[in-house]
């Protein structure tokens, strides 16, 4: 048989999830990405200076990111930032966004200090000879060669990043997971506003699925990575 | 509105410490329950994978593809709250260690079989030769050697387990991050509470990363060395 038909529970619940919650997983992994690769690239260049105050304090930021979990950062930067003042307060949104960034950029930070600290002195002394000074240095000539050892790293991130988009369910900011639930609790309701059944291991399937179909293909392409380019 | 912010960590400490220490001691207790057990997943199966034992091998492809491609909240919301649909309703107590010891088995098999992979196989072919069957020559030479070589990424795997436990606050077990939730919820302490919590779980996670540096040096095959 082709064609089987659906229960009349599946068609809203899937629109919902598609349409609201997949799409708010994938913003909360792109800006959480973007802001941990450009905030992890600065901070793991400057970790690279032998200047003991700025390299004490960027490892500090990167331990402390990095040694928390996930779940407590984002509980922290909801909860604990708004003691500090009204500018410090975040919707649930942002607040997972910056919880991920502030995770990401730390294991960036440490990936880009290892890949600029493996080019060789040579590429400093001879861009140096060359005139540049250590910005344009870092900028044309060091990190364009540390981007290659550090793609692999990146792409195993985005998957961390995304499968932890799902911690932003938490405070309530609306993900796959979030909308997940959402619908499993309408749909256990009785009518009108669902069909009093619970669907719990569907809809939590289908959203294993959805994180399976977006991780599977990015895993093998950083195993791929990794093997071609370190 | 300009209001000087009070901040007393030691003071908070003092008045929640029986509620904090139990809820350490409940994190605690998951953890070492699902590392020990993450701990026999790896080995059995990593072993399994690496010396490509039929059907075996396969099983703990697929079940260590799914794992590490799905968030861990997911598996423990299917573990918690999808089970009782097909009439299998577990504790918070038994999902807690269930889902961190399945999740981090899955990372272990990964680290244990390189490590045995890594083994040279003149080692076994050394134990072959003296007579040790295929278990033996396992036991013997393998799984001492490779278990050395896997030992600094599997405790990687092990402080991310630890870590892991904190997820267990939305299944309301009340560990060490759903104590300082609801000590929150209660008091409004809010920068005691995750002050305290933060510094309690950098203090564990440090002292587990110190301990890979150490064993690193201390560990490394005299080969390499």
């Amino acid at each position: 048989m082709l064609f089987v038909t659906l229960p009349d529970w599946v068609e809203p619940t899937a629109r919902y999830m598609f349409e609201v919650g997949l799409p708010g997983t994938l913003r909360i992994a792109a800006f959480s990405l973007v802001a941990s690769a450009v905030v992890g690239v600065v901070l793991g260049t400057l970790l690279t200076i032998r200047f003991l105050p700025s390299r004490a304090l960027i490892r500090l930021y990167v331990e402390v990111w990095r040694g928390l979990p996930i779940i407590v950062t984002i509980f922290i930067v909801f909860f604990v930032f708004p003691v500090a003042g009204h500018q410090f307060e975040f919707d649930p949104f942002t607040s997972a966004t910056i919880g991920l960034s502030l995770w990401g950029s730390a294991q960036i930070a440490e990936a880009t200090r290892g890949a600029v600290q493996s080019i060789p002195r040579e590429q400093h002394e001879a861009s140096a000879a060359l005139g540049f000074g250590w910005v344009g240095r870092h900028v044309f000539v060091i990190l364009p060669q540390a981007f290659r050892r550090l793609l692999p790293p990146v792409v195993s991130l985005l998957v961390g990043i995304i499968q932890n988009t799902t911690l932003a369910s938490v405070i309530g900011a609306s993900e796959l997971l979030t909308t997940g639930k959402q619908q499993v609790e309408r749909i256990t309701s009785p009518p009108p506003a669902g069909i009093g059944e619970i669907h719990a291991i569907e809809i939590y399937g289908a959203v294993m699925v959805v994180f399976f179909l977006i991780s599977f293909p990015l895993t093998r392409l950083a195993i791929f990575l990794e093997r071609r380019l370190v | 509105m300009a209001v000087a912010v009070l901040f007393e960590p030691v003071e908070f400490v003092r008045e929640n410490f029986d509620v904090l220490l139990a809820g350490l001691g409940r994190t605690l207790g998951v953890a070492a329950i699902a590392i020990v057990g993450a701990f026999f997943i790896g080995a059995v199966l990593g072993a399994a994978r690496a010396h490509r034992v039929p059907v075996v091998s396969q099983l703990a492809a697929v079940y260590v593809e799914v794992i590490r491609n799905t968030p861990i909240l997911v598996q423990i919301f299917m573990l918690f709250f999808a089970l009782p649909q097909v009439g299998i309703t577990l504790t918070p107590f038994t999902v807690a260690w269930l889902s961190i010891m399945v999740w981090g088995g899955a990372f272990n098999i990964e680290n244990f079989r390189a490590g045995f992979e890594a083994v040279p196989y003149r080692y076994r072919e050394a134990a072959l030769a003296l007579g040790f069957g295929r278990v033996k020559a396992f036991l013997n030479v393998t799984l001492p050697i490779g278990g050395r070589i896997a030992l600094p990424s599997s405790i990687n795997t092990y402080i991310a387990v630890l870590k892991n436990t904190a997820l267990l606050y939305v299944i309301s077990y009340p560990e060490l991050t759903k104590t300082a939730y609801d000590i929150n919820s209660s008091t409004l302490q809010t920068l005691e509470t995750f002050f305290v919590l933060g510094v309690v779980y950098l203090a564990l996670v440090w002292t587990l990363s110190a301990l890979i540096r150490l064993l690193e040096s201390h560990l490394a095959l005299p080969e390499n060395a």
